[in-house]
């Protein structure tokens, strides 16, 4: 039980970086499409989201981890 | 004050994480009703008077008030449409109600006292109204499905028609359709975490920003995003149940029509396009 907060951290601390980088990786490639094509705005603005929700999704089920971890201490 | 503060009055305030689930303000025989059932029947009549309110008086010269609501509809029209098309319309009442009434949550949590006094606690912060609303719009889409494709429906799931090119390829086609059941349990459980891990997550961090150092004002940035969080994630739930729905209505057989269309609109086949004849 005395690690259950040094647990909780490391999984969300590990568990974010996937995310972290995916989101960037999204986020970059968004960028560079709409410097491409400044029309599809609309489009590339709704699939970015989409994407970045669906890579975040996967970081937000560490942090409920942690969280049922964290619930254990004390 | 005992109502409002049961852990006492005092300034600066002792924050207190908020809790993971509401918590229980009266028990009716084994269910209990808990303080995010009273708030979300806020948001459900705040929602509502409003729609009532702008809907009793219409008009061809609309009042200020009406004229925000109707760009709000429209917008959300033209977002549904240019999502699925125009046949997705009839989508837009789900869509759009999942989307107000999330964001209204959301935006919710982000104000003081809400997840702080005792009757008070963010809908979307507590994980069984999320899986509330992913169970109904999930028992949706899969209704829709069923209705539009009859029994052709299943086949994405348990599909035997690999067998008639030999058994390697019909043992794939039931593979990926296992997969793709799970996929569809799955949609459940990653609609409902996420939006509640970012509601609470968002709702934690502002408190531990509220009370980090004691510096004032320190959490007034993590507000902002904490507003543009929910307004993203509102948007996500909605937009991956419409897409859930679109995915769910077209049927195998027409995606490979279009993506031969669209492949013959891009490579030109020679007959369109004869070669130049040497002179």
């Amino acid at each position: 039980m005395e690690f259950a907060g040094l647990a909780a951290g490391i999984a969300v601390g590990f568990g974010v970086l996937g995310p972290g980088i995916g989101v960037g990786i999204i986020a970059g490639k968004s960028s560079e499409a709409i410097g491409r094509n400044p029309d599809a705005v609309g489009l590339i603005r709704t699939n970015m989201i989409l994407g970045a929700a669906l890579a975040e999704g996967l970081g937000i089920l560490s942090f409920v981890l942690g969280i049922l971890l964290w619930t254990r201490i004390g | 004050m005992d109502w409002l503060f049961p852990r006492g009055f005092k300034y600066p305030p002792d924050f207190h994480i908020p809790s993971l689930t509401g918590e229980p303000l009266f028990h009716v025989g084994p269910l209990s009703y808990t303080n995010a059932h009273l708030t979300m029947a806020f948001v459900i009549a705040i929602l509502a008077g409003l729609a009532w309110f702008v809907t009793r008086d219409l008009r061809d010269r609309p009042s200020p008030l009406q004229n925000l609501v109707e760009i709000l509809v429209q917008g959300l029209d033209d977002f549904v449409v240019s999502i699925g098309g125009t046949g997705s319309r009839k989508y837009l009442p789900l869509f759009g109600t999942l989307f107000l009434f999330i964001v209204f949550s959301n935006w919710l949590s982000v104000l003081p006292f809400i997840g702080q006094v005792k009757f008070l606690h963010s809908p979307t912060a507590d994980y069984h109204i999320n899986f509330g609303m992913a169970l109904v719009a999930w028992v949706a889409y899969q209704t829709e499905g069923f209705r539009h494709l009859k029994l052709d429906y299943p086949k994405r799931w348990f599909n035997l028609s690999g067998f008639k090119d030999g058994p390697v390829i019909g043992a794939i086609f039931i593979l990926v359709g296992f997969i793709e059941l799970f996929s569809e349990l799955f949609r459940v459980l990653t609609l409902t975490l996420r939006l509640w891990g970012n509601v609470l997550g968002g709702e934690i961090m502002l408190i531990v920003m509220s009370g980090l150092f004691l510096v004032p004002g320190l959490a007034l940035p993590f507000v902002g995003l904490e507003v543009f969080i929910g307004l993203v994630q509102g948007l996500v739930f909605a937009l991956l149940v419409l897409m859930y729905f679109v995915l769910a209505i077209e049927s195998h057989d027409e995606e490979h029509e279009e993506g031969s269309d669209i492949d013959s609109d891009r490579v030109p086949s020679p007959e369109q396009h004869p070669a130049p004849q040497a002179a």
